[in-house]
């Protein structure tokens, strides 16, 4: 994979303070990710970053857990209406997989486990997502709600529970996509350190 | 409240009630009144709503030269296909196995997405795949169909396929759960079996004694084939009971010949033999399962303890039930499925590609492409391009001093009542010769809130829709200057005759004002193959206390939209055709017979401009 994509959009402007970060060895973060606050920002192992994502840790820290992928133009720890400021903003599990332009509010926000958090979707502040949850597209989820393990959650707002039982074969798909995505996308972390 | 964007609808001349022979009362619903030809087309009256379409859905037949509406063309199934894989379905076996895909199409019963063939594979436990079956190839073993949307899969209602290809006769063969479904021939076999039986009257034994314990559950498919045969052999038995009401036999219900007669209407005379009609009496009535008598189960709490657990968010909705296509299958109406955690996969529902002829002289004004993967037309006729169309936009004079410049320069705002208001109207020719337009509209539209309406110019004349070319290397000059003659000679004779724009004060002085813009009998402004004229409308107040209105004090829904309706004519001149309508046009016009032909095309159609603010 010689040849790089390059983009047309303007570059990405880096205002405000550069935040503190603890990033794992193994994770793929693109250059132009967007990473501004001022509270600590942690990616563990192997979880992807892809360019134009934005992790805002002004609200409280951002935890990325293991595996995870965040897509492009979404964004973690969206300062909500509440605009307080809590210790933790968002906290993904491992496995986690962030759709394009998906946002994720700050305010203790946590996404559990293997959950998908669909295209364009909406987290609100607070809200608790269980593990291995579908949010399809453009789904809402409201602040400070509470969303059951295995839960789908489509065609606005409505939720039934996932009983395939492949959670295990989502995470092997997922290390599998990582694995491309590893050669697809030039990593920089040294740029955010 | 939403906004409202401008919109022209065009009635379809068949619907016209003037052509369906008798008149209605004055008191009609098609708001005829009086003569028929000064009868003014009521947009609201309810059957408007069945004759109004916007262009873009009218045809034209050329030969009748006529507007043609989805209602008045009969159209013909050029081929049926299945939406999901494209394949055309030949019309034989659309009657032998019905209007589903018999392929491997299937919608899901929770959100009607389409389902995916994908297999079950087992545990990713490597010890136990090799226990158990170690010679399966990556993408082996049982298969299910996965809606990639909710995350639905046919696993949960036990239904899993054995290969990936041909499901619809897989899946009819599955009852859910997993059990498969016994041909009539298994099913004998299966009864002769000593150990099924056995095994059938333990589980019908223990499921408590409700009715005679040893009646086994049939389902639709199998109560059918048992009755049948059962009533077969009834007819055939010369011992069935016998009554000696002889007299009475041919119309009792358990005769045999009366039996024997709706038998044969429904499959097509085969019983129809002599010995049931010489034979008298009547018959018994199916007396066990076998016979196919099924009693209904009444018991209802297993249905109610899971309406329990699941709450009404765990019942399918009518819509999801509506969906569900009968299943041969399934047990008998009681007991059937009322629960999400039963709904079946739904095979798609075949389309059809159709073509559509003109009612009058059958010829084909819209065919498609018989291949599925086009979506192509080898003759489609649309009424865009033979009759003017026609664009709304609000017009707001620049002219400050000007009463009329109101807040419609937005499109979709509010229209104030009594306040004068603007609108410019592009009539736009798509034909090849110059046409004429003749406009008419009441001055004052139809309802319990009339607005004032002047079409300041309701006759002009718009140019052919040449080439744009030609136009270019015409020389305008010379053109610009013949126009302005003709405008001027137009307009002369216009406020003479005065046929819309007539006896309204207020349109008077409202014109003196903005004396440059707005001129009676003027175009506003005149392109290659446009014409833009002004229409002036005066809302009412919507104020329901000094209405005289029969519907009480309320404003009934959609009464505060301004509608004009406008009756259009269109006169042009185009080579010969030789058919009766030109030759009607041309016998009205004076009987001119050159090798150009008059023609004529008028119809009313309906111009939505706003809604009026309330007051
Ligand atoms: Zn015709
Ligand atoms: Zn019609
Ligand atoms: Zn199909
Ligand atoms: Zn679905």
């Amino acid at each position: 994979m010689s040849s790089k994509r390059h983009s047309i959009l303007p570059p990405v402007s880096q205002s405000g303070p550069k935040p503190p970060v603890h990033f794992s060895s193994s994770i793929t973060i693109a250059d132009s990710a967007l990473l501004i606050g001022t509270n600590l920002i942690v990616i563990h192992s192997e979880s992807v970053i892809h360019p134009r994502a934005k992790l805002d840790s002004l609200a409280g820290r951002i935890t990325v857990g293991r595996r995870c992928i965040v897509h492009e133009r979404a964004t973690l720890g969206a300062v909500g209406t509440s605009g307080k400021i809590t210790e933790a903003a968002v906290t993904l599990g491992d496995y986690v997989t962030v759709e394009v332009g998906a946002s994720i509010e700050a305010g203790e926000t946590v996404i559990g486990e293997g959950t998908v958090v669909g295209v364009g979707a909406r987290v609100g502040a607070g809200a608790v997502v269980g593990k291995h949850c579908t949010l399809t597209p453009h789904t809402e989820i409201a602040a400070g709600e509470v969303v059951p393990d295995f839960t789908v959650v489509y065609s606005n707002g409505m939720r039934r529970t996932d009983k395939r039982g492949v959670a295990e074969l989502k995470n092997k798909g997922q290390a599998r996509q990582i694995d491309v995505l590893r050669r697809m996308i030039p990593s920089n972390p040294a740029k955010f350190a | 409240m939403a906004a409202l964007t401008p919109y022209t609808y065009i009635q379809c001349p068949c619907s016209d009630s003037s052509t369906l022979g008798r008149s209605s009362g004055p008191n009609s619903p098609t708001g005829s009144e009086g003569d028929e030809d000064d009868r003014t087309f009521d947009p609201r009256a309810p059957r408007s709503n069945y004759s109004l379409y916007p262009l873009e859905y009218l045809l034209y037949c050329e030969d009748c030269h006529q507007i043609r509406c989805p209602r008045c063309v009969s159209e013909e199934i050029v081929t049926y296909y299945c939406p999901n894989c494209l394949f055309e379905v030949p019309s034989s076996t659309i009657k032998s196995e019905g209007n589903r895909c018999t392929r491997s199409c299937f919608q899901c019963p929770i959100c009607i997405g389409p389902l995916a063939v994908t297999s079950v594979e087992t545990k990713p436990d490597p010890g136990l795949l090799a226990a158990t079956d170690n010679t399966a190839a990556p993408h082996s073993g049982p298969y299910a169909l996965t809606c990639s949307y909710c995350n639905w899969s046919s696993t949960e209602v036990g239904i899993k396929f054995d290969k990936p290809n041909s499901i619809h006769a897989q899946l009819a063969k599955l009852r859910n759960g997993g059990t498969t479904r016994l041909t009539a021939k298994e099913r004998k076999e299966r009864r002769k079996d000593p150990s099924y039986r056995s095994q059938a009257a333990a589980t019908t034994g223990s499921e408590g004694g409700a009715g005679p314990g040893k009646e086994e559950k049939l389902d639709l498919e199998t109560q059918f084939a048992n009755l049948k045969s059962f009533y077969q052999r009834q007819l055939a038995d010369p011992n069935s009971a016998d009554t000696g009401l002889a007299s009475l036999s041919d119309l009792g219900f358990s005769s045999p010949t009366s039996l024997s007669r709706i038998m044969s209407i429904y499959t097509g005379g085969s019983l129809q033999d002599k010995k049931a009609k010489s034979r008298v009496g009547a018959m018994r009535e199916a007396l066990e399962s076998d016979e196919g008598l099924q009693i209904a189960d009444l018991d209802e709490s297993a249905a109610i303890d899971k309406l329990q657990t699941d709450g009404h968010d765990g019942t399918a909705s009518t819509a999801q039930l509506l969906d569900q296509i009968p299943n041969l299958g399934e047990a008998h109406l009681h007991g059937r499925s009322r629960f999400l955690s039963e709904l079946r996969p739904i095979p798609y529902l075949l389309r059809a590609k159709r073509s559509k002829r003109c009612p009058v002289c059958r010829h084909i004004i819209s065919k498609p492409e018989a291949k599925i993967q086009t979506t192509r037309f080898r003759i489609r006729l649309v009424a865009g391009s033979y009759i003017p169309s026609l664009a709304i936009r609000p017009l707001s004079l620049s002219s400050a001093s000007s009463t009329s410049s109101s807040g419609a320069s937005v499109p979709g705002a509010l229209l104030e009542p009594l306040k004068p208001t603007h609108f410019l109207l592009t009539f736009r020719n798509p034909i090849f010769d110059t046409i004429k337009v003749t406009l008419g509209a009441p001055a004052k539209t139809p309802g319990r809130f009339p607005s004032k309406v002047t079409v300041l110019c309701p006759e002009f004349e718009i140019d052919a829709n040449t080439d744009v070319w030609d136009e270019a290397l015409k020389d305008s000059g010379e053109r610009e200057r013949e126009r302005e003659r003709e405008r001027r000679a137009r307009r002369g004779g216009f406020e003479e005759s005065t046929t819309t724009s007539s006896s309204n004060n207020h349109n008077n002085n409202n014109n003196n004002n903005a004396q440059n813009q707005l001129e009676v009998g003027k175009i506003w402004e005149r392109g290659r193959n446009w014409v833009s004229i002004v229409v002036e409308v005066v809302p009412p107040s919507l104020k329901l206390g000094d209405s005289t209105g029969d519907g009480g004090g309320v404003l009934r829904e959609d009464e505060d939209v301004l509608e004009i309706p406008m009756f259009v004519r269109v006169e042009w001149e185009s080579e010969g055709g030789g058919d009766e309508v030109a030759v009607a046009a041309r016998d009205t016009s004076g009987g001119s017979k050159e090798a150009r032909e008059k023609r004529e095309l008028a119809y009313w159609c309906v111009l939505g401009l706003g809604r009026i603010r309330r007051s």
